[in-house]
């Protein structure tokens, strides 16, 4: 039985990538795929210049000519690179890394729109990034050349690349000599691009939902959109305002989070935190999703527990406006702040096991195909695993005070972020990638890459869990020579992750532009409706708008007498 | 599995890594029982031979949901209610905690503390600078009171499980009790820019009886207040590293050389030009990047709030010094030259006393009877000496020797207890025997 009165099969009619020609179309347009992929560009860009920062400070951490002397980039260079890479990968990358690009795609196909709600806006938005990327780029500069030309760069504010780490912690944001008012102002500016995706996607799910596609139906992919664009819009500002506070205290000197000005850099945290910890939800929370549509349908199950994996969701980013303060246990909050915020912390955890869970009984009696979006979300199982139980220590009071600020946090936000977002995204992008681009990827390079990305992860973060048990310290440049035999192994992995993801990702583009296998509309065989049209879809998604008569994922055979059964 | 704490040396790191343990158990259970079990559906449910099987339309289950809800739960109330616990035990400041305050600025820590001598003053004892030790009684509640001079740091002591923020304009703490003697290393946490990784101390934990001798031995501190401004300078021309940028033989580092530079007029970057006195040496160590010469980058880091006043006057007594009249002692005093060797004794003895020492020990001590910082050489040996403790002894090749390389030993009457202990590391075993025979033969 269909669960959808509208079906689309491939045909010859033009489709969005092909309906108009030459670059002004693609810089004009207003529909919400071809959006998707100039953000994918960007972002994918700026994937590499961040990957390209981390990879310098791996190798500068080798130490592979002894400690105590640098042998690859001097300290100054160290600290850049560590800026650039937080400070790049998750305002440039991650934080629009899901939303703006398979979120862009898929939401409108996935509850059978014709495009987002707000269509020019949705452009408005990726216009407002690419500004923001620029005066990005301004704060990594370094002005060099002739006299005259780093008087003119010294003019406008670039003084050398930041130096702050991606937290701009005050009163260091206000007396270093670097570009952090470019930086800063750029983030302040791409929240703008973030808020306004957030909001145009909220008005999209409640307004533009075809016939049938009630609430309860919602695919989970889109709950998680929708739980991060309320994230987005409601907690951007926050951060938004904070940094101009950060520009104002440098340029005019107004005395916020100065002590010598009689400001308070405790402030300054909360402020930050009340934004950049939700943050990890608007990178998480649409990777759930993406997980949550690839096990069904590798599995042939429906997802196990479809209301509590929304509820969990929905939790997760309500309850993660509460906890921002686990980040500052011994920051100077008083002893009842902590208790409190400690607390709290595992309202998030509760929620995030129970996801976990759901996923994996999902595959329970299924009849699972190893294809390489598959080995992704199983990939992501484990790593988020370990990302959340290695994020219980650091709620636990008595625990954290001994973490914080260790290897230890490193190795735990990389696990989430890069173990569940990064992961994520490259799931999806093999997911609906014959939908996006209308060729099939070559599936054994695809899983070849995902071994080598699988692995060099694990080979890069494993050893900095034991770093951070040993108290090495994050943001170092120079370490004791005790910690250096697990620096070498987790630079090992770093180039090997980097090695992954860089083949991994020329494997799509490969198969986007030279592939000769065009993909059906369905591939997978997915009830979702994004499949219920060709590939790639037509410019206005479906011929016919579509009409929904049953769940998402019904899946394999009624059972009679199932508890949780219609 | 998992255990990779550094060794217990507080009364309640026990306490720390138990429940941290408890949480490497729980974790591996939990991630071992999911990742396996979904490995196994993965296995068991494969599809086979390209073809799906039939599946059944499992929806869910209240029951398990229930089930997994509440078992995590539970376990995060326990997590959470002993790690408060802990926590709380970690923050108790015990009454007869010993205060000791901590400052903290770029990239160093300084300590004081406060105790009462034998005629019941109360003294305060000073110490700090790059990889300083501290040093604090065993078995004894020990109250760190900290404040930050300028920018965030972080005090982290990973073997007493202790960590805090230091914060500038607010006062935090950390309190733990050492339980084994020994020499742990101390950490900066919080990023605090170029140096934060160097911000090193290291806390030496002795017996009661033993911290008291060193609470109350202050020779190293009367030895630097005894010096001269311009020894002091010169001393902190390496330790702070003036000399990575700017030589002392007019050669061209990263920053001007020191050499000749006192009085002279520079011509500045703006176009203007000052004339090179004690105020603009001033202004160049604590701003450096205002007044930049024509010619150099600014790139030299300023060091306001890292030097004392005394400091500031000390380095510009020694960029005074260099006139071009004294010999240029090189930064690295081992005597390297071609034919070494082949010097008589006598010759190389000379050489080490007025120029191959850092310092110089001409630069105290004169060879024509007249008395600068230290006694002069000037017929020295043989000569009887009435030292500080009152007693008087024959200089002979033993006290010469035990001079150079201890020097606070026995200490001359009449002379303060100066003479930095630097030799020891300098001087070869032959090195000091040549010093000695040239300093019988200075008559």
């Amino acid at each position: 039985m269909s669960a959808y009165s509208a079906a689309g099969e491939a045909n010859a009619k033009p489709n969005y990538l092909n309906h108009e020609k030459g670059i002004w179309s693609w810089l004009t347009t207003v529909d919400h795929k071809r959006i998707c992929l100039l953000y994918l560009f960007a972002i994918l860009i700026f994937f590499f210049v961040g990957g390209m920062a981390a990879l310098a400070m791996r190798l500068e951490l080798a130490k592979l000519y002894g400690t105590g002397q640098h042998n690859f980039i001097d300290a100054e260079t160290y600290n850049a690179m560590f800026t650039i890479h937080g400070a790049v990968m998750i305002f440039l990358f991650i934080v629009p890394g899901i939303p703006a690009t398979l979120g862009n795609f898929l939401l409108p196909l996935m509850i059978g729109a014709k495009d987002v709600a707000f269509p020019k806006l949705n452009l408005f938005s990726w216009y407002i990034y690419m500004v923001g990327a620029c005066m990005a780029l301004f704060g990594l500069l370094k002005p060099i050349g002739p006299a005259f030309m780093e008087k003119a760069m010294n003019f406008i504010g670039v003084h050398g690349p930041v130096d702050t780490g991606w937290t701009f912690y005050a009163p260091y944001s206000i007396e270093t000599g670097t570009s952090v008012v470019w930086m800063t102002a750029a983030a302040f500016v791409l929240g703008f691009s973030s808020i306004l995706t957030g909001l145009n996607f909220i008005v999209t799910i409640h307004k533009l939902r075809a016939p049938g596609m009630t609430w309860d139906r919602l695919p989970v992919f889109v709950w998680g959109t929708y739980a991060t664009a309320v994230i987005q819009t409601l907690a951007t500002p926050v951060v938004g305002i904070t940094l101009l506070l950060v520009i104002m205290e440098r340029g005019f000197g107004v005395g916020v989070f100065n002590p010598k000005l009689g400001g308070d850099p405790v402030l300054y945290q909360h402020l930050f935190w009340f934004y950049s910890h939700p943050v990890v939800y608007i990178m998480v929370l649409p990777a759930f999703g993406i997980v949550g549509e690839i096990i069904p349908v590798f599995s042939r199950k429906p997802i196990f527990g479809y209301k509590a994996v929304v509820y969990a969701s929905v939790t997760i980013a309500v309850v993660g406006f509460l906890v921002w303060a686990h980040h500052m246990f011994v920051a100077g909050i008083s002893e009842a702040a902590a208790i409190y915020f400690s607390v709290v912390t595992f309202g998030v955890a509760v929620p995030t096991a129970v996801k976990v869970f759901n996923w994996v009984s999902t595959m329970y009696r299924g009849s699972i195909r190893f294809n390489t979006p598959m080995l992704y979300a199983m990939g992501f199982i484990f790593l988020f695993m370990v990302a959340g139980t290695t994020g219980v220590y650091l709620a636990v009071l008595a625990v954290d005070v001994y973490y914080h600020d260790t290897y230890f946090v490193v190795a735990h936000f990389h696990y989430t972020i890069q173990g569940g977002a990064v992961i994520g995204l490259m799931g999806g992008l093999y997911y609906w990638f014959p939908k996006m681009s209308g060729k099939m990827y070559n599936e054994t390079a695809g899983k070849v890459t995902w071994f080598l990305v699988f692995v060099g992860f694990n080979l890069t973060f494993i050893p900095q869990f034991a770093l951070g048990m040993e108290g090495m310290p994050r943001r170092y440049y120079d370490y004791l020579p005790q910690y250096q035999n697990l620096h070498q192994v987790s630079t090992a992995g770093a180039v090997i992750n980097a090695l992954g993801y860089t083949l991994a990702l020329l494997n799509l583009g490969w198969a986007a532009v030279f592939g000769r296998v065009k993909a059906p509309a369905n591939p997978w065989d997915s009830l979702s409706l994004e499949w219920q049209t060709p590939s790639p879809p037509p410019h206005e998604n479906f011929e016919v708008t579509p009409v929904v008569t049953g769940s998402t994922y019904a899946y394999g055979t009624p059972v009679r007498g199932d508890a949780a059964a219609h | 599995m998992f255990r990779y704490f550094p060794e217990q040396a507080s009364a309640h790191a026990a306490d720390v890594d138990w429940m941290n343990n408890i949480i490497t158990d729980l974790s591996l259970f939990f991630t071992v029982a999911i990742v396996g079990a979904m490995i196994y559906f993965a296995i068991r449910y494969r599809q086979r031979n390209g073809k799906d099987h039939e599946t059944p339309r499992i929806e869910g289950s209240h029951t398990l949901e229930m089930i997994w809800t509440i078992v995590p739960t539970i376990v995060s109330i326990f997590l959470a209610y002993y790690g408060v616990v802990i926590y709380q035990q970690t923050r108790e400041v015990p009454e007869n905690a010993l205060r000791i305050t901590a400052w903290g600025q770029k990239w160093f820590w300084d300590f004081e503390y406060e105790y009462k001598d034998e005629a019941g003053q109360s003294q305060v004892k000073k110490i700090g600078g790059k990889d300083v030790e501290w040093v604090v009684p065993v078995d004894r509640p020990i109250k760190l009171v900290m404040q930050s001079r300028d920018v965030l740091h972080s005090f982290f002591i990973p073997a007493m499980r202790a960590k805090k923020d230091v914060i500038p304009g607010q006062w935090s703490y950390i309190v733990f009790t050492p339980i084994k003697t020994g020499k742990y290393p101390v950490f900066c946490t919080e990023y605090c820019g170029k140096e934060h990784s160097n911000m090193m101390a290291s806390l030496r934990v002795v017996s009661e009886a033993e911290f008291d001798r060193w609470l109350k031995d202050r020779s190293a501190e009367n030895a630097l207040a005894g010096m001269s401004p311009s020894a002091r300078g010169k001393q902190l021309y390496t330790e702070k590293g003036c000399n990575a940028c700017h030589s002392l033989d007019g050669s061209r580092l990263i920053g001007p050389s020191f050499l000749k530079v006192f009085g002279k007029k520079e011509s500045l970057q703006d176009g203007t030009t000052v004339d090179v006195d004690e105020n603009y040496i001033q202004e160049s160590i604590l701003h450096p990047n205002k007044q930049i010469v024509e010619g150099y980058a600014p790139v030299m880091p300023s060091y306001d709030g890292q030097l004392g006043p005394d400091e500031i006057a000390g380095l510009i007594a020694f960029i005074q010094a260099q006139d071009g009249s004294a010999p240029v002692a090189a930064p690295v005093a081992a005597p390297v030259d071609d034919g070494w060797d082949k010097l008589s004794p006598l010759e190389r003895g000379e050489k080490l006393v007025k120029a191959k020492t850092v310092p110089a020990c001409t630069s105290c001590h004169s060879l024509d009877g007249s008395a600068l910082v230290g006694p002069s050489f000037k017929g020295i040996f043989g000569r009887t000496a009435e030292l500080q403790d009152g007693t008087s002894l024959v200089v002979d090749e033993a006290y010469l020797e035990e001079s150079i390389l201890n020097p606070m030993a026995k200490i001359a009457k009449n002379f303060a207890p100066a003479m930095p202990p630097v030799y020891g590391t300098q001087l070869k075993e032959q090195d000091v025997k040549d010093i000695v025979e040239y300093l019988k033969t200075v008559k």
